[in-house]
């Protein structure tokens, strides 16, 4: 289970992990709306190649990292793809323009496309891009730059300090989660082999204490932050926020860029000049995809 | 009426939110048993059911957003922007307790709220994963709609299953703690001042 931890809570030393908090909450932005603006798989790899990168630079724990991606290929690579076979064959035409059966039932009912195998990559792909901005992200930042980052974004403090607050508890709510289920199996329920009535049963009654003393930790946080004059100001500065040095500068030009750039894609190949489906797929000619290049 | 709606963001709210944010998330990644693609059978809906009924939709709405971009993040799973927004209008519905006059703090949930609560329940869960999400999942992963409802029929369903049958149960068991706590008889306005 604490494999599976990626939060940092103590700044790194890469050049990365040493952006400001602005810097990094902008540069999230500007991928994760790269990464919805397009359906190209060559822009994706692009976007892919960019987040694997930063990734490598800040010399992570590599197991959990294994982990996520295994999980996600299990989840929507192979359970996901095979849903899109058996529930709507036809969307590899509708999606890539084309179809090229290979292989179909006597029935003609259930059939497989090369297009859609290149759809369900791509879409899986697309996940895939998703998930390594999201450890990008999340391996850079700490709670309170998170905070201090959304707060230089006009987000109000308030709701800045929700989110690092959160972030802040979950280790100590994963850790309670951990001793309440140990403490039941220790009294012989069985959690990992149970029906699955059983199994919503086990976790509900686990529920209640969890519950019990995760809320009862609201007012000694809130007292004690109430006694440092808490909420009294209308502003509110950071300890985490340092101004911003060559790094950030440079980093931001990337992200002001990256900006224009899912403009000028949204506007001009997503709507002006729009290919008549969405997705890119090598073998298809442009005169039918609509994607002239 | 606004003013229920809103709930008070006091510092109390404000740390309530956060933590049940983090239960969201803890609870969405490790307490939850997967029965379809992209979703789960997840006891981490209950976090709505107890911030609505002590604090407001608005809160609910708030943990629950920000307790589906935490669980995100950690879970392995990407970025999933077109949930967690699906997931925010639940809380907003979820969180209506106070609204229709459940008012768990002092004990007050009869059967009367339970209904309503019910509805309250399927009817978010229907716009915010019949509506909402599948039209987002749609428009910005152009993910095949039929798929896409699907998951979201099955999210919704399931959902609704664990706030109805665990959920319930919590509110009631709530309100009889908090019940008998404030078992104090109101006194006469003069015997009150000091």
């Amino acid at each position: 289970m604490n494999n599976r931890f990626l939060i940092n809570y103590i700044p790194g030393s890469t050049p990365i992990h040493k952006l400001n908090g602005t810097t990094k909450v902008l540069g999230f932005i500007a991928i994760t709306v790269a990464i919805i603006a397009t359906f190209d798989f060559r822009v994706m790899l692009a976007i892919f190649a960019l987040c694997m990168l930063g990734v490598a630079s800040m010399k992570p724990n590599w197991k959990p990292v294994a982990f996520m991606f295994g999980f996600l290929f299990v989840m929507n690579g192979i359970i996901g793809s095979l849903m899109v076979f058996l529930i709507s064959p036809e969307s590899g035409l509708t999606k890539t323009g084309m179809e090229t059966i290979f292989w179909q039932t006597e029935g003609g009912k259930l059939y497989m496309s090369w297009e859609l195998l290149w759809y369900a990559w791509a879409m899986f792909f697309k996940r895939v891009t998703s998930l390594s901005s999201a450890i990008l992200f999340i391996l850079s930042i700490t709670p309170s730059e998170l905070a201090a980052g959304l707060n230089s974004l006009k987000m109000p403090y308030k709701v800045c300090t929700i989110v690092s607050l959160a972030f802040r508890t979950i280790p100590d709510i994963a850790r309670d989660f951990t001793d309440i289920k140990n403490s039941m199996q220790m009294r012989g329920v069985e959690l990992e082999k149970a029906s699955l009535p059983n199994k919503l049963k086990q976790y509900v009654m686990m529920l209640v204490p969890l519950l019990m003393s995760s809320f009862a930790k609201v007012e000694n946080i809130s007292n004690s932050m109430d006694l440092r004059s808490y909420g009294k100001c209308k502003g509110r500065t950071w300890y985490s926020e340092h101004p911003a040095t060559k790094g950030d500068y440079i980093a931001r030009g990337v992200i002001v860029l990256m900006f224009l750039w899912c403009a000028f894609y949204i506007i001009f190949f997503r709507n002006i000049n729009a290919p008549a489906v969405d997705f890119w797929c090598p073998w298809v000619p442009k005169e039918i995809s609509g994607y002239w290049f | 009426m606004l003013k229920k709606f809103l709930g008070e963001w006091n510092t109390k709210t404000i740390v309530a939110v956060a933590i049940g944010a983090a239960l969201y998330g803890v609870l969405m990644v490790w307490g939850s048993i997967p029965v379809f693609t992209n979703t789960n059978l997840t006891s981490a809906m209950i976090v709505p059911v107890v911030v609505g009924a002590l604090f407001g939709p608005l809160p609910a709405m708030v943990s629950l957003l920000v307790g589906n971009c935490l669980a995100d993040l950690i879970g392995g799973w990407g970025f999933w922007f077109d949930w967690s927004v699906g997931n925010g209008v639940l809380g907003l519905f979820v969180g209506l307790l106070p609204m229709y006059g459940a008012d768990i703090k002092n004990g007050i949930f009869k059967i009367k709220h339970a209904v309503i609560y019910v509805i309250c329940c399927i009817v978010g869960n229907a716009l915010a994963f019949g509506v909402v999400t599948p039209i987002m999942t749609s428009l910005f992963y152009s993910a095949d709609l039929e798929i896409t409802f699907l998951q979201s029929f099955a999210g919704g369903i399931s959902n609704t299953a664990v706030l109805v049958i665990v959920g319930l149960p919590i509110l009631f068991i709530l309100s009889k703690r908090y019940a008998s706590r404030t078992n104090l008889v109101e006194e006469p306005e003069e015997l009150t001042e000091e």
